[in-house]
């Protein structure tokens, strides 16, 4: 449910998302008051419930028929949207639905809307150009003061009657940048594994008794709309990872019989090996450094029995364990930090799996504190870690915010809840958790608000959030 | 690779030979059955605090020192054997491997497991043409990323015993699944417990 006073502030870590104010729609832009505090610190405040534009959604018009229920998906998609990020109050449309359509932003009845609590209208003429979509959107200022005012205008093409979902999203980051100076992650995506299309594994001589089931790589809108497998091998592939701007993925496929990286450039040509993996050298769990150059995963290359951070250049060459100083233990589940210069990883070097982080070549090691037994770290451009957090009481998705260095537990408990991966923007974690039943990826808002389920069948695992834009 | 009549001669002598080693040492002085006897395992979930690793986990090179006397038999090339002519599919569907299994969050093999090793390096001295990949699996608890490691302490536990056994090294490799592939899907101990498995997969015949 969407919460209209729970606004989240975040400071200094997300001055870039807070800097000058948009020139455009400047007469509409609600920045959100950033405290001057230099230090970086996560913090959720309350804020003037004022703060957030109330916007009413007018039936958007359709230029025939036929683009009925196209105009409505948008509609309902940008409504979900705006919700998503926390930082408008959107007016149910079936509150507004007995309000006359306008035909312009001028015969809007303001008053009407101003009673359901409107202070924007956002309208909409939806428009067949040759097969393609075209949307024009208005936003009207429906406030005593300032009635009829346009606060936002722009015109979408780049979706079809039968794809309108983008244009939604490409509507929603374009609001939220400009009104609220926010980079929205409307048009990412997530990869994760599933095995719902239940194919049988080959290359691995099932027992009669085994329902062997492979795993693909599946990627889907960051809403859960849109779910399609991306590998086609009958074989386990998990460990999905993107690569900068969405236009790389890596992943550990068993697809030869034992775990190695694979690497595409998602152009349609055959993924690579860049850590050149045998059925003795196994490695899986990859991570592309934000640059893309690089990227670090978890192998057994050493040969001591146990498991290291090792990195590799994204072509095969400059191989390196990052953490050969600890024979005797795991370390794995590497994530780099935001800006490259850093990984977080899980190691057991002190017993039971705890986050470490270190520079990106290995040196400067620091503990995280988690809990009693923690995995799989996901570095937030926002200044924490998620991670999953293991207690007797059963996994939850916690975070520690660096500069505290206190944990904080984001889950409550229902169902086992693993695996986080944290959205470009840093607000939001998709996450595997069980409370539905099979293995399903949610997300939930880093305060513990705002959980959307987006898988519904099969058994769902390591989502992947992608970086801004997801490289459409 | 191909056992030769030498090759199986010498680790007749030398099976021979621990086995004389043992019973002597055991006329001497008694000693524990063997050396690699796993502790207890923890049925309580998780310690509270940071302690030390409770389960030494075996190395690439770690050999139990006191492996089991085992009955040497020949190779059979026998041409009536159903299985010297079986595909590998056919022969995992049925196999004569048997699975070893654990106790939770532990890599140790117990008697169980030793005796089931045992039977199985029969099996592959038996045919010496198999080359089997060792599964390490685990239990859905513990996190994906964590199972992954300790399917491979699994695996690799598997692999070393079976060497000590006299089974070469390059006809048993390792593989881990972690929790990705539970064998039984329930969430409780009665699934548990069958999905904390070293499962031997015929993969070649060479």
């Amino acid at each position: 449910m969407f919460r209209p006073f729970a606004l989240i502030v975040v400071v200094a870590a997300a001055s870039a998302l807070v800097a000058a104010a948009p020139d455009e729609a400047s007469t509409i832009v609600y920045a959100r008051q950033t405290p001057q505090t230099p230090q970086t610190e996560i913090s959720v405040i309350l804020s003037n419930p004022g703060s957030h534009p109330k916007i009413g959604i007018q039936e958007f018009a359709v230029s025939s028929p036929a683009l009925r229920q196209a105009a409505d998906t948008v509609a309902s998609v940008l409504a979900d949207d705006l919700k998503f990020e926390r930082e408008f109050y959107v007016i149910d449309q079936k509150a507004s639905a007995g309000i006359p359509k306008a035909a312009t932003g001028a015969t809007i009845p303001f008053t009407q809307w101003t009673q359901l609590g409107a202070e924007f209208v956002l309208m909409a003429n939806v428009r067949d150009t040759g097969g393609k979509l075209e949307v024009e959107v208005k936003l009207i200022d429906v406030r005593p003061a300032t009635a009829g005012k346009e606060g936002f205008s722009r015109t979408y093409g780049g979706c079809t009657a039968a794809t309108p979902r983008f244009c939604a999203h490409s509507i929603a980051d374009d609001m939220h940048k400009q009104l609220r100076n926010l980079t929205g992650v409307a048009r990412t995506r997530i990869a994760f594994s599933s095995d719902r299309d239940g194919e049988p594994m080959e290359g691995r001589p099932v027992p009669a008794e085994e329902k062997g089931r492979g795993k693909a790589i599946y990627l889907m809108d960051y809403d859960g709309a849109q779910a399609r497998p991306y590998t086609v091998n009958r074989a386990i592939n998990i460990g999905a990872a993107w690569g900068p701007d969405g236009r790389s993925l890596a992943w550990a496929s068993f697809v030869s019989g034992y775990p190695d990286i694979y690497l595409s450039l998602l152009d349609g040509r055959p993924a690579t090996r860049p850590a050149h993996g045998t059925d003795v050298f196994q490695n899986q769990n990859p991570a592309i450094s934000p640059d893309g150059t690089k990227i670090a995963f978890t192998s057994n290359r050493a040969g001591s029995g146990y498991f290291d951070i090792w990195v590799v250049d994204r072509d095969g060459s400059n191989l390196q364990n990052l953490t050969p100083g600890t024979p005797k233990s795991s370390e794995g589940a590497a994530t780099w930090s935001p800006n490259g210069a850093q990984i977080a990883f899980t190691s057991d070097r002190v017993g039971p799996p705890q986050i470490y982080m270190m520079n990106a070549d290995g040196t400067g090691l620091t503990r995280v504190p988690c809990g009693p037994k923690c995995d799989r770290p996901a570095w937030s451009a926002l200044g924490y870690i998620a991670y999953t957090l293991e207690r007797p009481g059963g996994k939850d998705i916690a975070i520690t915010d660096l500069s505290k260095m206190e944990p904080r537990i984001i889950t409550d408990g229902s169902g086992a809840n693993e695996q986080p991966t944290v959205s470009s923007n840093g607000r939001h974690i998709a996450f595997v958790t069980s409370r539905w039943g099979n293995r399903q990826i949610a997300s939930i808002d880093y305060d513990g608000q705002n959980i959307r389920q987006l898988t519904n069948t099969g058994v769902n695992t390591y989502p992947n959030w992608s970086p801004a834009s997801g490289g459409r | 690779m191909t056992f030769t009549e030498d090759t199986m001669n010498r680790l007749q002598t030398l099976a021979t030979i621990l086995a004389l080693t043992a019973a002597i040492s055991g006329c001497v002085k008694k000693q524990p059955a063997a050396t690699t006897t796993a502790p207890p395992p923890s049925t309580s979930a998780f310690p509270g605090a940071v302690t030390p690793r409770s389960t030494p986990a075996p190395t690439r090179t770690e050999v139990p020192p006191a492996p089991p006397v085992i009955p040497m038999d020949q190779p059979v090339t026998a041409s009536g054997d159903p299985l010297e002519a079986a595909s590998l599919e056919k022969i995992n569907q049925d196999s004569p491997l048997k699975p070893v299994f654990f106790a939770y969050d532990s890599d140790a093999l117990d008697d169980t497991a030793r005796a089931t090793m045992a039977a199985n390096a029969q099996v592959m001295r038996k045919y010496v043409t198999w080359v089997v990949t060792v599964e390490g699996h685990c239990d859905e608890r513990g996190t994906a990323e964590y199972n992954l490691a300790l399917g491979d302490r699994r695996a690799l536990a598997v692999k070393n015993y079976m060497v000590s056994l006299g089974i070469a090294a390059d006809r048993v490799k390792t593989v881990s699944y972690g929790s990705e592939f539970p064998i039984v899907p329930g969430h409780d101990e009665e699934a548990w417990k069958q999905n904390r498995r070293a499962h031997f997969m015929l993969t070649a015949k060479q």
